[in-house]
């Protein structure tokens, strides 16, 4: 195979947020815990204790360059493809160790759509060949972006998973334990004791007059748990986070659990997530997505940043592997 | 977690401690070691990494780690530790050592690489990362912060290659004079020395109370812990054998006693008579004051002298003088002789020299007159003469010259006059035996400013002495006060606790700077010792003394036999028991 790295900075035109594509929701049930016409902000529950242990889940990824990827037939013919160093990693947040780096795990991908690509080695690792299928209503680099973004999934809910089997080693009881995904739940449901957590709202889910008590929460307060049926069916409900209230979406997270719960323990998990995760919400000073980006989340990032390695090392080890091609 | 820097597929020893780091520079001089999980490295510890080079043996480099350093990494502000410590933010602590390099084998100066296992190194590796290998005698100087014995090239101590001690150190905390002892008896017992051992005298000035007339005393707070640590360091936990100890006499007390309150026998007193005053023309050791050497009347002194040698003519056993016809038994009558003498118009000529003025004369009588009160106790022609009073080395290994009764002006003649007997004698007797000279307080001996008898003294035997056997074993709170020609010929170079103004000067380059910060605040005990083969100085403990440094903690008294203070006056009286004869 017969690539070629493009010397444009990886970063152009992969600009699209890639988490919510395709998404359509038929229909909102409201009156999951409480009536429509009851909604009102809920402060946090004073049986509920947090977990023993807390697992938050996250990937990081970092596109390292952007490759043509010659037609064996005729290398007049390339077609664009992405080199990219992808990484999930589970931090365990414990009263016996602290906050650690439990499970973590370095991948390194080519996008490409070419049917004849092959693995890259490189003296600083080897990119393993993936490949994206073309979709007529976005543009190829956005496809490739997708594929990453799906690979990156599939890794964090292997890690997810290593992670829990790591616990065994912990000496707790089997069910205290909570897992919190960063991003949406979609594709992950079947873990069990799973929270996925949205930082951003592009979509508005609830209708108006329910849009309105979302704005009215105070800090540690949450809305009703609510079903979302679409595509893909969850549970979800708002909850603000400790902050300095401004804007009126400010300091608010999505939180969504899987639809295969029955509604009492969906209405259980949303009381454990409001005792649980406003502890550890991040300060305006500290981190410039506060408080939403969560300190075990912002930690386990940059734990994983560290090891997906130097950049420029990995641009010099592809143009290099691409040259005595 | 698996980048924990633990090995990794590697087999590694025990002695693990971690790996070199890629983070900062690692130079052939000075590199860094990341510290595994469970391992740990303190200051002075020796450590050793070894590092494939093409084409060649494997270079092995040897260190001793100067700092340690513990940070969060993974944490970007000073709270986030509370974010920690209360398990909400992921992080990892993590310790790296700094090496100073001692030594690289082969000599191949390439930087250890990134990524090499550094082990902690034990027995024969610490040795050589300290030469103790390459060292034909060594004398130990006391334990290391690993429990293990640290050495000196005794070559760099006996003039072979090298010779003087210069100790300095913030006086009370940095027992510079019990390292001094510590350090002699060292070298009197270790073995070292060998069969010179015999001729290796040492003569001690004690300027500091009573401490140092107990050393033929064991020490009551002598314990097995204590025994152990000498026996690791291959030396008897036992007082010194063969001391001899001098004291000026009472003042103004006709018997001659030794003026000391807690050692009341085996105690000598020591004093110069007339006779000697004049025939050896110790005059100008009166006048040693560092300024006086810049002044016209020097030459005055010289003249007084020289006629004083010719002119004294020794009268009875007392050491009394007459000089033109005058009968001079007291350093008073002296004095007087000397101003009527200087005073009168038609012998001033002959004594002082035809061209010296009034003034000048009148300079040298006020500072002689000033001179009365210390030296009348020392100087003296009305005392009967004794045997061993003469302040000698020959009988002994240890003759202490206890100075803490005596005026400063006193002390400084004492010394000055000692040490010029005894290079004198040494320069006469050639280069056989050893004699290690301890002087504390060298500063006021040999200021940085100025120049005087004693110090030209101390600077002969600084430049020279080596080659005559004669080393100088200094101490001192200031090395910065101290004649730079006498700190700079220094071989061995000691310090205990500084002052931290002290410690920023350049007298004390060879500390590296964490070695200056740490000397603020060591213990008792501690002391950092710098010697030419080794490029850091060693800290070492050296153990609390075997012999009795006060009263309080005499034990067993000395065996008989020690010289000539032993004799006993009495002992050929028949015992009390016996029959009376009727």
């Amino acid at each position: 195979m017969r690539f070629f790295i493009d010397p444009w900075d990886p970063g152009y035109g992969v600009s699209l947020d890639v988490d919510e594509i395709g998404e359509s929701i038929a229909r909102v049930v409201a009156d999951i815990e409480l009536p429509e016409d009851q909604w009102r902000p809920l402060d946090p529950g004073r049986k509920v204790e947090p977990p023993a242990v807390t697992l938050f889940v996250d990937g990081v990824r970092r596109i390292d360059a952007r490759v043509w990827v010659g037609e064996p037939a005729d290398d007049s013919i390339a077609s664009l493809a992405l080199c990219a160093s992808y990484a999930a990693g589970v931090v365990c947040c414990c009263a016996a160790k602290g906050a650690h780096l439990l499970v973590s795990d370095v991948r390194r991908g080519l996008f490409t759509t070419s049917a004849h690509a092959v693995d890259i080695p490189t003296r600083a690792g080897t990119y393993c060949v993936s490949r994206a299928d073309l979709d007529s209503r976005i543009a190829s680099m956005q496809a490739l972006s997708l594929a990453l973004q799906a690979r990156l999934g599939a890794t964090e809910i292997d890690t997810a998973k290593v992670a829990r089997a790591a616990l065994n080693g912990h000496g707790l009881s089997e069910t205290d334990d909570l897992l919190v995904i960063d991003g949406p739940l979609r594709g992950r449901q079947d873990l069990p004791r799973v929270l996925g957590y949205i930082k951003s709202h592009r979509r508005e889910y609830l209708p108006l007059h329910l849009r309105r008590l979302v704005v009215s929460l105070l800090p540690g307060q949450r809305t009703p748990v609510f079903l979302l049926e679409g595509s893909w069916d969850r549970y979800a409900w708002y909850l603000r986070l400790p902050c300095t209230v401004g804007a009126p979406w400010a300091g608010i997270v999505r939180l969504e659990c899987s639809a295969t719960l029955v509604h009492a323990d969906a209405i259980g998990m949303a009381w454990l997530s409001q005792a649980t995760l406003c502890r550890y919400a991040s300060v305006e000073y500290k981190d410039t997505r506060a408080p939403q980006n969560l300190y075990p989340i912002a930690g386990l990032e940059r734990q994983l940043r560290r090891r997906l390695g130097d950049a420029m090392l990995l641009y010099r080890g592809l143009r290099r592997a691409g040259a005595y091609r | 977690m698996s980048e924990q820097s633990g090995p990794r597929g590697q087999t590694v020893s025990t002695s693990f401690v971690g790996r070199v780091v890629g983070t900062e520079d690692s130079t052939p001089l000075q590199f860094s070691v990341a510290l595994g999980v469970d391992s740990y490295l303190q200051l002075d510890d020796v450590v050793v990494t070894e590092r494939a080079v093409p084409g060649l043996a494997p270079v092995k480099t040897s260190g001793v780690v100067t700092e340690v350093r513990a940070r969060h990494e993974g944490a970007n502000f000073g709270s986030d530790v509370f974010l920690i410590a209360d398990g909400v933010l992921p992080a990892q602590v993590q310790e790296i050592a700094e090496v100073t390099t001692t030594r690289v084998e082969p000599e191949f100066y390439v930087p250890p690489r990134p990524g090499e296992p550094v082990r902690r190194a034990t027995g024969e590796e610490r040795a050589q990362a300290l030469y103790f290998d390459r060292m034909d005698q060594k004398v130990p100087v006391g334990l290391g912060r690993d429990g293990d014995p640290v050495y000196i090239n005794l070559e760099f101590l006996d003039g072979t290659r090298g010779g003087h001690v210069s100790i300095s150190g913030i006086s009370g905390v940095a027992t510079k004079t019990s390292f001094a002892l510590f350090l002699l008896n060292s070298i009197f017992r270790s073995g070292a020395l060998g069969r010179r051992a015999i001729n290796a005298k040492a003569l001690v000035f004690s300027v500091k109370g009573e401490d140092l007339l107990f050393l033929d005393y064991a020490n009551t707070r002598l314990n097995d812990d204590l025994r152990g640590d000498y026996a690791r360091l291959g030396l008897p936990a036992e007082p010194f054998a063969s001391v001899v100890f001098f004291a000026p006499p009472i003042p103004d007390d006709l018997s001659g006693r030794p003026y000391v309150t807690g050692r009341t026998s085996g105690i000598s007193a020591f004093w110069w008579t007339l006779a000697e005053f004049c025939a050896n023309e110790l005059l100008p050791y009166v006048f040693a004051d560092a300024e006086d050497e810049r002044n016209q009347y020097t030459t005055v002194i010289h003249q007084v002298a020289n006629r004083l040698r010719r002119e004294a003519t020794a009268t009875g056993d007392g050491g009394a003088v007459a000089i033109e016809g005058q009968l001079l038994r007291t350093y008073d009558d002296l004095v007087d002789f000397l101003f009527k003498r200087l005073t009168d118009e038609d012998t001033r000529r002959d004594w002082a020299g035809p061209v010296t003025g009034t003034g000048t004369i009148n300079a040298f009588l006020r500072r002689l007159r000033s001179s009365l009160k210390p030296l009348r106790t020392i100087v003296r022609g009305d005392l009967a003469d004794t045997a061993d009073r003469r302040v000698s080395t020959d009988n002994q290994q240890i003759t202490v010259v206890d100075l803490h009764n005596l005026p400063e002006r006193a002390q400084r003649f004492v010394v000055g006059v000692v040490l010029a007997a005894e290079t004198a004698r040494k320069e006469a007797a050639g280069p056989g035996g050893l004699l290690f000279t301890m002087i504390d307080e060298l500063n006021k001996y040999a200021p940085r400013e100025g120049t005087s008898p004693i110090k030209e003294v101390l600077l002969d035997i600084a430049e020279r002495g080596r080659s005559l056997g004669i080393i100088l074993v200094g101490a001192q709170q200031t090395a910065s006060e101290v004649e730079r020609r006498i700190v700079a010929n220094s071989s061995i170079k000691v310090v205990g606790r500084l002052d931290p103004a002290e410690a920023g000067r350049p007298e004390y380059g060879f500390l590296p700077p964490s070695q200056r910060a740490r000397a603020t605040l060591a213990r008792p005990g501690t002391m950092f010792v710098s010697q030419p083969e080794i490029p850091v100085p060693i800290v070492v403990d050296f153990p609390f003394p075997a012999w009795a440094t006060r009263l309080s903690e005499c034990g067993a008294p000395p065996s008989a036999g020690n010289g000539s203070v032993r004799r006993d006056p009495f002992g050929r009286l028949p015992p009390v028991n016996d029959d009376p004869p009727f």
